[in-house]
């Protein structure tokens, strides 16, 4: 009993963030346009866009190699590993022992390292153009996601992110101060964290990468609900009760993030591009201040 | 005692070396480069028997010199860990060279030659002199204008020795040693290291570039290693290790930028190394640190970090620099701008120097990812090392580690994706031709090597590392923290290749022939005499770093009149508030 239980939530775990991270991209447009005043795009509209590119017959570059073919997939299935590393409504599920979140975050990276290369393989000016400065914003971006879940590990004691989130619930990881500095930077990078896929891609390449892109959305979401949002949260062995709660919890909190990142775009609007930099700038400066008052605090300890 | 024997066939080897070095000019042909590679792969074979047996350390004392003084050789864990790879990475670079479609120049096989021998002699080496010798060989053949280093080491030797005793390393363990005249041979260590290392004029010579990624940076670390965590272990002060660490952090940072920002492919490569080099020293910066304050767990963590860091620069180094300079070989130019679409006309190189970019970045699964794993790991089991002003030092080794890992992740998308990717960028580059089979194998071998050191690290660590870390700590090498599986590579790997074939294999039914457009798809026609498009309006490879900040500071300050503040960017603000609240906090005690 004690390995079916975590395994049939792990799989649970991997079919429901399947589900619903297009579904989560419907809504949160949905939201954004309701806040803004506008009537909005319908909810499922990710579902039939993945649908429609999937029966559309794709246009490749005649000079694309097989890098661009094989890039979008790969790029799906290493941001789907990081996905399903990171718990939703379970915690201590059968690949839990693995999930590290340096790990998990290199994962993301590796993701769009494949992204970028399919992009400089179309050889398209205007891609490679947008390449470029993605490549610069992510020299800012990366670190300060490194070093948030290096604030938050240093606490804990351990990688584990099962068990960084299990001590986060017991009130455990101190100092206070510096987890709301890594959740600051860590919700800076989600709030701005507006990759699109190349446009050279077409059919389900676009499919693939377009589905990429909502899954790194909905594990960022997860890493930030389940590191400084614990409530709820089940055991993987504690039986299905345990996880109905913890699947309804997991929904309250998706739908609050989401809500709370429409209500910014729509009091803010969205950032502009050539602010990024400085933005980012800022989310990896708190980083390392939230790894420094980690470190501090525990030499004085 | 099997390795008696295999010492002397060690010393005999590396002094065969030294004398095919003088001969070269004598010998026709590629038979200088071919005798190289034989001596190489039977230094290796013969490093294997004690390796695997994990054999005690054997000590040789030769009575050569003048009367009172021999020559004193030794074979211990760590330097059996170093010179197989010496040899290893020496039996690559012979054969390379060896393998050319030209005829290797006869100054080109002498220093390879001198510079294997010289390292294999500085390894062996148990005493100051054959150290000095060793190292005085390998810094004439690859780097003359560092011809101070061996001497420094020399020096550093010396303060280490008891008075009335010759610099022997046997002489120098028993005898108590000073505190303050280990941090002066540390600091004449690092400094003779970063004169052997520091970034020469650009010449793009493969020979000098991979004899430095293969040969110089490990031995730099293995000085380090030896001269502090060996032979002053007991005298080092927690404070000592900031030295390499801050210094290591700051090489690192600034090689993986330069790295980055690099108009030529070999300049990147060798900048990827300078990295490399730079982890390996904050490494071992660490490793004192947390050995210093007995904290085993983050010293065997820095250590299996360090030694990754010199297998990284050792294999993928080599491996990189080498590709590089195929590369500017077969499309006639190092020029990142001029190079693109090479996948198709030199697939085996650019497949081999991508593994080795793979292994040289943070990337999973490349070995330089569990380097930076390991490190991130010993941060975590030092945390108590003392107050803040010794935390800081770990603070800033974990931003060095998080900003070096995403510069050289973009450093390797910009070489690959820009050299390797793309359409050819000139006529002279779309006419680019692919290596010798020959050499294309060497390289294909080094990169299965270096994939495999990234699948399997645990595997290689307790090959290479754990002898050695038994001596240099008394303990055996944790990979993994109690109470959990660690980085579980193969897990990871099967988990990314099951959802990857799910993404290609799922929506096959889907899937459609795809149609064949130009490179005027967002529809502009192409232009006239350049029916496949324009290929200099592809990415040239500039503009992959961010504007660094720069504070605006008035040009003129008017006594009188007070002048306007200036006006201060974001992060530059967080940076002052952050000095602010570090300096109340070291205050306030």
């Amino acid at each position: 009993m004690s390995i079916v239980l975590p395994f049939v939530a792990q799989v649970l775990h991997i079919l429901l963030i399947l589900a619903a991270a297009p579904t989560l991209a419907g809504v949160t447009g949905w939201l954004e346009a309701r806040l803004n005043g506008q009537s909005g795009p319908p909810i499922p509209l990710p579902w039939r866009e993945l649908i429609r590119l999937s029966r559309k017959t794709p246009a490749m570059l005649e000079s694309t190699s097989a890098v661009s073919h094989v890039a979008p997939a790969i790029g799906f299935g290493v941001t789907l590993t990081a996905a399903i590393l990171v718990p939703s409504f379970a915690l201590f599920t059968t690949l839990s022992p693995v999930a590290d979140v340096v790990v998990i975050v290199s994962l993301l990276a590796l993701a769009r390292a494949t992204t970028a290369l399919a992009t400089l393989d179309s050889g398209g000016g205007r891609s490679g153009l947008r390449q470029q400065s993605a490549s610069a914003l992510a020299v800012i971006v990366e670190p300060a996601a490194m070093l948030s879940v290096l604030a938050v590990a240093l606490m804990a004691g351990t990688l584990n992110l099962d068990s960084m989130i299990a001590q986060q619930r017991e009130g455990m990881l101190m100092p206070a101060a510096a987890s709301l500095i890594a959740l600051i930077a860590l919700g800076t990078i989600l709030v701005t964290d507006t990759a699109l896929p190349d446009d050279s891609l077409g059919g389900i390449e676009l499919a693939l990468a377009l589905a990429a892109g909502w899954l790194r959305r909905l594990t960022w979401i997860d890493l930030i609900g389940g590191i400084f949002l614990p409530v709820g949260i089940a055991s993987a062995d504690s039986g299905p009760l345990a996880w109905l709660i913890g699947l309804g919890v997991w929904l309250v909190k998706l739908i609050a993030i989401v809500l709370a990142l429409a209500a910014l775009s729509a009091l803010f609007g969205r950032i502009p591009r050539h602010s990024l930099p400085g933005v980012f700038g800022v989310a990896a400066l708190l980083a390392l201040l939230a790894v420094i008052m980690v470190l501090a605090s525990a030499g004085m300890a | 005692m099997v390795s008696d024997p295999i010492l002397l066939f060690l010393i005999v080897t590396s002094v065969a070396l030294l004398t095919l070095g003088t001969l070269t000019t004598r010998l026709p042909g590629t038979s200088g480069s071919f005798l190289t590679t034989m001596f190489c792969g039977l230094g290796a074979l013969l490093c294997l028997p004690p390796l695997i047996t994990r054999a005690e350390t054997v000590v040789l004392t030769l009575p050569l010199g003048p009367p009172g003084l021999s020559l004193h050789f030794a074979l211990d864990p760590l330097s059996l860990a170093f010179l197989i790879l010496t040899f290893l990475i020496g039996t690559a670079i012979a054969a390379f060279q060896a393998a050319g479609t030209q005829v290797p120049r006869s100054d080109g096989i002498r220093t390879t030659a001198f510079s294997i021998g010289g390292t294999a002699l500085a390894l062996l080496a148990a005493d100051g002199m054959v150290l000095t010798l060793g190292l005085a060989t390998i810094s004439a053949s690859i780097c003359p204008r560092a011809i101070a280093a061996p001497f420094m080491i020399l020096a550093a030797v010396c303060l280490l020795t008891p008075p009335g005793y010759p610099p022997r390393f046997d002489a120098i363990r028993t005898a108590p040693a000073d505190p303050l005249r280990a941090a002066a041979t540390l600091i004449l260590t690092v400094t003779a290291i970063a004169t052997m290392l520091w970034p020469r004029s650009i010449k793009h010579s493969w020979t000098t570039d991979t004899l430095t990624a293969g040969l110089a940076v490990p031995l730099g670390s293995y000085l380090l290693l030896r001269l502090t965590a060996d032979l002053s272990a007991t005298a080092i002060q927690p404070w000592c290790g900031f030295i390499p660490l801050l210094g290591g952090c700051i090489v690192a940072a600034v090689q993986a930028w330069r790295a980055a920002a690099a108009p030529d492919i070999d300049t990147a490569a060798n900048a990827l190394i300078g990295r490399q080099s730079g982890l390996s020293t904050a490494s071992i910066g660490l490793f004192l640190i947390a050995r210093a304050a007995d904290l085993p767990a983050a010293a065997s963590f820095a250590l299996n970090a360090t030694f990754l860091a010199i297998i990284g620069s050792a294999l993928a180094g080599t491996l990189t620099v080498l590709a590089a300079h195929a590369i500017g070989a077969g499309a006639g130019t190092f020029r990142l701008a001029r190079l693109g679409g090479l996948i198709h006309l030199m697939p085996g190189t650019s497949a081999a120097l991508s593994a080795g970019l793979l292994a040289l970045s943070a990337l999973p699964p490349g070995l330089g990812f569990f380097g930076m794993w390991l490190s991130f790991q010993s941060i975590l089991s030092a945390p108590r090392t003392g107050g803040l002003i010794s935390q800081l030092p770990l603070a800033l080794l974990a931003a060095s580690l998080a900003l070096t890992a995403a510069l050289a992740t973009t450093a390797s998308i910009r070489i690959a994706g820009i050299a390797i990717l793309g359409r050819p960028r000139t006529p002279r580059g779309a006419g680019a031709r692919e290596t010798a089979s020959t050499v294309r194998s060497i390289l294909l071998t080094l990169a299965g090597a270096s994939i495999l050191a990234g699948i399997l690290p645990n595997q290689i660590l307790w090959l290479l590392a754990e002898p050695a870390a038994h001596d240099l700590l008394g303990t055996a090498l944790p990979s993994a923290p109690a109470g959990s599986p660690g980085y579980t590579v193969l897990v990871i790997i099967a988990l990314a290749a099951l959802t990857t074939t799910g993404a290609m294999v799922l929506p096959k039914r889907a899937r459609r022939e795809a149609k064949i457009a130009g490179p005027w798809l967002d529809g502009f026609p192409p232009e006239i005499g350049l029916p496949f498009g324009e290929p200099s309006a592809q990415s040239a490879g500039a503009g992959f770093l961010p504007d660094l900040p720069r504070p605006r500071i008035p040009t003129r300050v008017r006594l009188p009149n007070l002048p306007p503040l200036p006006k201060i960017s974001g992060p530059w603000l967080i940076l002052i508030a952050f000095a602010v609240l570090l300096l109340a906090i070291g205050v306030s005690g």
